[in-house]
C-alpha cells in the first residue's frame, strides 16, 4: 500500500510540477473565457451591424402601405426607374434594391432584390417577414378593423417552464439553461476521460521504451505501478479541472461586472428606443438578447448545481478508471505510440458515439429510451448521464448507472491488469488482439 | 542461500524453463550462462518474482520466496533504463524508496555512492544529460543502494566502456568481500572466468551443466600439452603421447600432445629432452566459452 502511495506521489508531482501542466491550466480558462468573450462580442456586434439600407422602386398600386424602417433595415422609397436605380446602385447610398411590381395582395409575384454583393439568408427573410407583415396588416384594414384594435391584437407570450420534482416542489427551469449546462458538461467529460486517458496510455508506453518498467516491477506488483499511475493521473485532472473552476468563475465574474454590465445596459436603452421606432405592430426581435443570460441565470438558481458537480465527479472519476485502464492495457501493449492506433481505435468508438448521441439524441429527448440505455452502458454513461443530469435524472436511475458504472471500471481495471503485466515485459513484438487475449489467460 | 527447485514455466505454446534447479551459496558469485533466448531471464524474472513459476519452488535463505524478501534483492535487468525527465538523485531516490529505504537514509546512502563513484555533481542532471556508459553507473548504483542481500546482474557489462567496466568489477568484488551473493546473468563468458565461483548453464530451458568453475574446468581437460623447443628434431607418436599438431617458426618447432592415459607430461618431456631444447610447456585448458560452445553445440545436435 505505501508502495503505492509512493508511485501516486510520483506520478502526480512529475506531472504538476512540469511547465506545460502549469502553463495549460492557468491558460486554458483565460482561453475559454476569451473566446466565449470574442464570440459573444462577434454576436453582440453582427445584430447591431447588420443594419442594411434598402431602396424601394415601387410600381406596385395595390399595396398601399408603406413598408417603414426598423432595428435592421432601413427602408427608403426612391422615385426612379428601375434600370436607372441599378445602374446606380455602386454609388447610391443604399446597398440593395428592392423592386416591388404589381401584383395581387393573395398572390404576390416577381418580388426581387438586387445587390452589388449577393443578398444573405437572413436579409431575404427578413424583407419577405417584412412584407408578408405588410400585406397582413393591409388585409386587416381592408376587413374593417381599425389601426387600433390591430395594435390591441398585439401580445406577447413567454412560457416560464417548471418541472414538478419527486418531492412535488415546482423547479425553475429552463430548457435553454439546461441544454448549455449538458453541453458543457459532455464536452468537458469527453475531454477529461481523452486526455488523461491518453496521459495514462503514454506514461505506460513512457515506462516500457525507456526500459525502466523491469527494475520498477522487481520491487513493486506490476498492478500497484498500473494504479498507482491511474490514480496518480486521476488526481493530476482533478487538480486541473478545480483550478480551472475556481479560475474560470473568477475570471468571468471578473469579466461580466467589467464588460457585460455596461455592455447589457446599453444593449436595453437600444431595443427600447428601436422599440419605441417601430410602429404598427412590426415583429419585436429587440428583447431576445438579454432574453436568455437573464434566463440561464435565473434557472442556473432553479438548477442544483451542487448535485449536478458532485455527480459530474463521480462520473468522471468512474469514466475515467474504466478508460484509463484500457488505456493502460494498450500502452503496454505496445512499444510505441505510433503502433497504438490498431487499438486505439475501438476503445474511442464508444466514446466517440456516447459523445456524439449524448449532444444530440440525449439532449433533444432527455428522457427517451436512447437516453436511458445510453446512461446506463458504462461505455458511454459518463458522457450520457452529465449530458441528462440538467433536465433531471430520477433518483433510481442515477443510481443503477453509477453501480453499473462502478461494476464496469473494477472489471476493465482487473482485464487491464492481466493483460498489463505481460505486455509491459514483452518487446519488440508486433501485437495483436488475440495475443492480448492470450496475455489475459496467463497465469500469473 | 538461494535454492530453485525443479522449476517449470510455460507461455502459451513455449515452454522457457523445463525442471529447472540449482543452488546459490552464501558469498558467491553465480554466473547464469547460457545463449540468447535459452530460459535465463525467465528465471531471474521468477527469482525476483516478476512471474511466478507454474511449478516448482524457490527458497530464499531455507524460506519459501515470498514478498518480504523484495527488499533483500537487487536487480539490474539486461533491459534497463531510467526516467528520462527526472533528475538522476530524485529518481535513484525513488527507487529505492520502492525497495522499502526511508528517504533520509537513501539520501545518505545515495551521496556516499555517488562520491564514490564519481558522479558527485549528477544530482540534479537529467538522464538526457548522461551518456549510456554514465546512466549504466547510476542503474548500477540504484541497484546495490538498499544493500541487498543478493544482487542480480543480467548481461551487467554490455554497454560499459574499459575503464567503467572496470570500475564496476571493482564495486561488485569489494561488494561480495562484504557479504553480497551475486547473480550473473550472460552469454559473454570470459567476464564469467574472472569473477565466477559457480555457474549453471541453460540452453533450450533445460540447466545442462553445473559447479564450480574450477571442477568444471578440470573435468573438461583433455590432458593435452603445447610443447615448444629448439632443435632439429621431428618427434612423432608412441606409446607415451600422440601427435596432433606440429607448427615450425624459424628455428622453432611448436608441437601440440595428447597425452595417453595415466601418462603425465614429465614423461613426455623426458621423451624430448634428450634430443631438443625445451623452450616452453602450456596446458591446453578448455575456456569457459569452448565448454559452452562444446555442451551447446552438442545438445543441439541430439
Amino acid at each position: 500500500m505505501n508502495k503505492i502511495l509512493l508511485i501516486i506521489q510520483r506520478e502526480y508531482f512529475s506531472r504538476v510540477k512540469k511547465k506545460s501542466f502549469i502553463v495549460m491550466t492557468f491558460l486554458t480558462p483565460l482561453l475559454i473565457a476569451g473566446v466565449y468573450a470574442l464570440i459573444g462580442y462577434f454576436t453582440y456586434k453582427g445584430i447591431k451591424d447588420t443594419h442594411d439600407k434598402v431602396a424601394i422602386v415601387s410600381t406596385n398600386k395595390t399595396l398601399t402601405e408603406k413598408l417603414s424602417s426598423n432595428q435592421n433595415i432601413s427602408y427608403t422609397y426612391i422615385d426612379q426607374g428601375l434600370d436607372q436605380a441599378k445602374k446606380e446602385l455602386g454609388k447610391a447610398a443604399y446597398d440593395y434594391i428592392l423592386y416591388l411590381p404589381e401584383f395581387s395582395l393573395n398572390e404576390p409575384k416577381g418580388i426581387e432584390l438586387f445587390g452589388a454583393k449577393q443578398p444573405g439568408m437572413s436579409l431575404n427573410r427578413r424583407i419577405s417577414g417584412d412584407i408578408e407583415e405588410l400585406i397582413r396588416t393591409q388585409k386587416l384594414k381592408e376587413s374593417g378593423i381599425s389601426q387600433g384594435d390591430l395594435d390591441k391584437l398585439k401580445t406577447t407570450v413567454e412560457i416560464s417552464t417548471k418541472k414538478i420534482a419527486e418531492t412535488g416542489t415546482e423547479e425553475e427551469s429552463s430548457a435553454g439553461a439546461s441544454t448549455f449546462i449538458a453541453f458543457v458538461a459532455g464536452v468537458l467529460m469527453f475531454m477529461f476521460i481523452m486526455m488523461y486517458g491518453i496521459q495514462v496510455m503514454r506514461g505506460v508506453i513512457e515506462e516500457k521504451t525507456n526500459r525502466i518498467i523491469e527494475v520498477i516491477v522487481s520491487s513493486v506488483k506490476p498492478f500497484q505501478l498500473m494504479m498507482g499511475k491511474i490514480i496518480g493521473i486521476a488526481m493530476v485532472g482533478l487538480t486541473q479541472f478545480m483550478l480551472w473552476i475556481v479560475l474560470t468563475l473568477a475570471i468571468s465574474t471578473a469579466a461580466v461586472s467589467l464588460f457585460v454590465g455596461k455592455d447589457e445596459a446599453k444593449q436595453i436603452t437600444a431595443s427600447s428606443q428601436a422599440q419605441t421606432q417601430i410602429s404598427g405592430g412590426q415583429q419585436v426581435t429587440a428583447t431576445a438578447p438579454q432574453g436568455p443570460i437573464a434566463d440561464i441565470q435565473k434557472s442556473l438558481a432553479g438548477l442544483n448545481v451542487g448535485k449536478i458537480v458532485v455527480v459530474f465527479l463521480f462520473f468522471f472519476l468512474g469514466g475515467y478508471l474504466f478508460y484509463s485502464a484500457l488505456y493502460a492495457a494498450i500502452g503496454s501493449a505496445v512499444d510505441s505510440e505510433t503502433e497504438t492506433q490498431q487499438f486505439m481505435f475501438p476503445v474511442m468508438m464508444p466514446l466517440l458515439l456516447g459523445y456524439a448521441l449524448s449532444l444530440s439524441v440525449v439532449t433533444n429527448d432527455p428522457y427517451g429510451n436512447t437516453a436511458f440505455w445510453l446512461s446506463m452502458i458504462p461505455f458511454t454513461s459518463p458522457i450520457a448521464m452529465v449530458v441528462r443530469m440538467p433536465y433531471g435524472v430520477p433518483g433510481w436511475e442515477l443510481a443503477l448507472s453509477m453501480a453499473i458504472l462502478a461494476v464496469g471500471f473494477v472489471a476493465t481495471v482487473w482485464i487491464a491488469g492481466r493483460i498489463y503485466r505481460v505486455g509491459i515485459l514483452m518487446y519488440g513484438k508486433k501485437t495483436t488482439f488475440k495475443e492480448m487475449f492470450k496475455w489475459f489467460t496467463y497465469k500469473n | 542461500m538461494l535454492s530453485v527447485k525443479n522449476i517449470v514455466k510455460q507461455y502459451a505454446t513455449h515452454r522457457a524453463l523445463n525442471d529447472v534447479s540449482l543452488e546459490v551459496e552464501k558469498g558467491k558469485i553465480f554466473g547464469l550462462l547460457g545463449p540468447n533466448g535459452a530460459g535465463k531471464t525467465s528465471l531471474i524474472r521468477i527469482i525476483t518474482q516478476i512471474t511466478a513459476p507454474d511449478s516448482g519452488e524457490v527458497f530464499f535463505n531455507g524460506e519459501r520466496l515470498n514478498a518480504n524478501h523484495i527488499p533483500q534483492i537487487g536487480y539490474l535487468p539486461e533491459e534497463r533504463g531510467l526516467y528520462k525527465k527526472m533528475e538522476i538523485g530524485e529518481q535513484v531516490l525513488y527507487l529505492s524508496k520502492l525497495k522499502g529505504l526511508n528517504s533520509a537514509e537513501a539520501t545518505k546512502r545515495i551521496k556516499h555512492w555517488f562520491e564514490k563513484l564519481e558522479m558527485k555533481d549528477w544530482w540534479n542532471k537529467k538522464v538526457e544529460d548522461l551518456s549510456k556508459g554514465m546512466q549504466q553507473k547510476v542503474q548500477f548504483v540504484a541497484t546495490v543502494l538498499h544493500q541487498p542481500e543478493l544482487i542480480i546482474l543480467d548481461e551487467p557489462f554490455s554497454g560499459f566502456d574499459p575503464v567503467n567496466a572496470d570500475i564496476i568489477k571493482n564495486e561488485i568484488l569489494e561488494l561480495n568481500k562484504n557479504g553480497a551473493t551475486f547473480i550473473f546473468s550472460t552469454h559473454r563468458m570470459e567476464s564469467v572466468e574472472e569473477l565466477c565461483d559457480n555457474i549453471a548453464l541453460i540452453n533450450k530451458s533445460k540447466k545442462i551443466l553445473d559447479g564450480a568453475v574450477d571442477e568444471i574446468k578440470n573435468t573438461y581437460r583433455s590432458n593435452a600439452y603445447w610443447i615448444e623447443y629448439e632443435g632439429n628434431y621431428e618427434t612423432s607418436s608412441n606409446d607415451i603421447y600422440e601427435v596432433l599438431q606440429t607448427e615450425k617458426v624459424k628455428n622453432h618447432t611448436l608441437v601440440k600432445l595428447q597425452l595417453k592415459p595415466n601418462r603425465v607430461a614429465n614423461e613426455a618431456l623426458s621423451q624430448l629432452m634428450p634430443h631438443v631444447n625445451i623452450h616452453r610447456l602450456d596446458e591446453v585448458i578448455p575456456t569457459m566459452n569452448d565448454i559452452f560452445i562444446e555442451k551447446v553445440k552438442g545438445q543441439n545436435h541430439e
